[in-house]
Parts: C-alpha cells; sequence; structure tokens
C-alpha cells in the first residue's frame, strides 16, 4: 500500500472527480432514455466499466439524436 | 430577431443533451492529462519496474512552455476528433429526422440557420478550450513553473482560431452530406490532407493553418506576437470565413433540390 500513500492526491483529486461527472451525467441520461443506438443494457456496462472513455463513447454514438 | 431565437434554440438543445457538462470536461481532462502524466513518469516507471539493475534513466523535465504545448498537441489530436464526432450530427441528424423540413416550412432564412448553429457550436468549443486551458495552466504552474496568464489567453485565442476552423469544416460537410458517419469521415480526412500537405510542402506553406501551433510554441519562447503567427491567423478565419458563406450556399440549393 506504499505506492497508495505515495500519490500526492491534491493533483490526482480533479481527475477522479470528472471521470465521476461524467459518469453520472451519462447515467443520469441513460435512465432518461428509452432507445439507445444498440443495446440499451450494453451502454450501462460500457458507461459503468470503462472509464472515461466509456461515457464520451456513449454521448458520441449511443445516444440516439430523437 | 429570427437570429435569436434560433441560436436560442441552439444552446436549449445543447443543453438537453449534454453537451454543455461533457465537452467542456471531455477537454479539460485532455488538457490536463499530457503535464501530470509527464511529471509522475519517473515515479510511474519506477513502480512498474522492470528496468534492468542500476541502469539510470534521465529525463529531461519540460519547460512550463513546452508542458502547455503538450496540451495543444492532446487537443489538435483527440480533442479534434471529439469535437468532430460531437459536431458531425448537427444538420445532417436534423435533415435526417425531419426537425429541417418542419423548420424550413417557416420563413426561416438559411443564413440565419447556418450561423446560428456555427456560433452555438463555436460558443462551445472556445468555452470548453478556454476551461481545458485553463485546467491545464493551474497544473503547468504547479508542476513546471510560472506560465502568465496573459500567456494562456494568447494561446486560448490563436489555439481556437484552429479550432474554428475544424467547427466550420464541420459544418459545411453538415450541408453536403446526410449521413453523420459521412460528414465526420470527410471533416477528418480534410483535415489529415492538409496537414500531409503543410508537412511536405512546408517550406512554403508556412501560413498554413496546421502551422498555427508552431507559431504559438514561437509566440511562448519569445513574447511576441510574430509576423507569422499574425498571417497564419487572418488566412484560417479568411478561410472560415470562406466556408462559411460556402456553407450557407449549398444549404440552400442542396436543401431546393430536394
Amino acid at each position: 500500500m506504499d505506492v497508495l500513500q505515495e500519490i500526492n492526491w491534491g493533483i490526482i483529486a480533479p481527475f477522479i472527480v470528472i471521470q465521476g461527472i461524467l459518469m453520472i451525467v451519462a447515467l443520469i441520461d441513460w435512465f432518461r432514455t428509452k432507445e439507445t443506438n444498440g443495446s440499451r443494457w450494453l451502454w450501462l456496462f460500457v458507461i459503468i466499466f470503462l472509464n472515461t472513455i466509456g461515457p464520451i463513447f456513449y454521448f458520441v454514438i449511443g445516444r440516439r439524436q430523437r | 430577431m429570427q437570429w435569436m431565437s434560433l441560436f436560442e434554440k441552439e444552446l436549449l438543445e445543447n443543453w438537453r443533451n449534454f453537451k454543455w457538462i461533457w465537452v467542456p470536461l471531455v477537454l479539460v481532462l485532455l488538457s490536463i492529462m499530457d503535464p501530470i502524466s509527464t511529471y509522475f513518469m519517473p515515479q510511474i516507471i519506477e513502480s512498474v519496474g522492470g528496468l534492468p539493475e542500476g541502469a539510470v534513466f534521465e529525463m529531461p523535465t519540460p519547460t512550463a512552455n513546452e508542458a502547455i504545448m503538450m496540451s495543444i498537441a492532446q487537443l489538435s489530436s483527440l480533442g479534434v476528433l471529439v469535437i468532430v464526432l460531437m459536431s458531425m450530427g448537427v444538420i445532417a441528424n436534423e435533415r435526417k429526422s425531419g426537425v429541417l423540413e418542419l423548420l424550413l416550412v417557416k420563413p426561416v432564412r438559411h443564413v440565419n440557420y447556418i450561423t446560428a448553429k456555427w456560433t452555438a457550436l463555436l460558443l462551445l468549443v472556445w468555452i470548453g478550450l478556454f476551461v481545458g486551458m485553463l485546467g491545464s495552466w493551474y497544473y503547468v504552474n504547479l508542476l513546471f513553473g510560472e506560465l502568465s496568464f496573459v500567456a494562456m489567453l494568447q494561446v486560448v485565442f490563436f489555439y481556437g482560431l484552429w479550432l474554428t476552423l475544424v467547427v466550420t469544416l464541420s459544418i459545411f460537410f453538415n450541408t453536403l452530406f446526410k449521413s453523420p458517419g459521412l460528414v465526420a469521415f470527410m471533416t477528418i480526412t480534410t483535415i489529415m490532407a492538409m496537414s500531409l500537405i503543410t508537412k511536405i510542402f512546408g517550406t512554403y506553406l508556412t501560413w498554413s493553418p496546421n502551422n498555427l501551433a508552431s507559431h504559438i510554441h514561437e509566440l511562448l519562447l519569445i513574447h511576441e506576437v510574430t509576423r507569422d503567427l499574425a498571417i497564419t491567423s487572418l488566412i484560417t478565419v479568411v478561410i472560415s470565413l470562406v466556408l462559411l458563406i460556402a456553407s450557407v450556399y449549398t444549404f440552400k440549393t442542396k436543401e431546393m433540390a430536394n
């Protein structure tokens, strides 16, 4: 656990916060939409488990434009 | 005042599909990624290990200027990709879903429609760029050394011109093609072709928009706007305007053809 303590969390924290916000916003949108491009449940996995890239992918290709 | 209502509609739509949240956030992530990972590189190599015993690994610490140029480099590749993918459907999708027809039944002027979309996208991209560079500037000052706020603003201003050109290209192809995928493909191909031509004929094309980033680096080094930078910016603006006018024109003719 040495490594974890050495990291300067003040520098890393914004990263985690931004990733968190992206994921939450993507999830909110996921809950509100009925249809996505491709399987809706697959997108849930992508949003939650693919860090950072998952939510971005969802916004760029997963959302169905009306 | 028709323009204002179209513009407000765009802003509202960008709120509803969360672009106002995710585009700036992604640009911030991209901008701060490289300075931070470069700073931690020695620790990362150490903890990953794998270096032979006694190997000395000297890594020059980048200067503040170099660090902020890393952010620009990241925005030039992945940032541009995100912007293109985000804007590929702004008109093409409306055309596909029939919203466009509903809208153009009313006496909406084509110029207003295109420029309202263009301005809304630009506002989004510029604010995203500003927020991203603000993050990068913060980390550069924290980790690498002094970089004045004014210098950061200059970087945002000149680099924003390049992103303006990217957005305008995307709008232009939006008026040409119906499929968002094709729009993205054509925009990226054009940007790649431009950079290829700039590389091959580099000696003649100092003022190519693709060279904007390297001129910005000069600006950071000598603290004054060089003639090259001024002319390149001017050319970038002119190309953007020509593309915008061309978009309005093709949109008019295309729409009548349908």
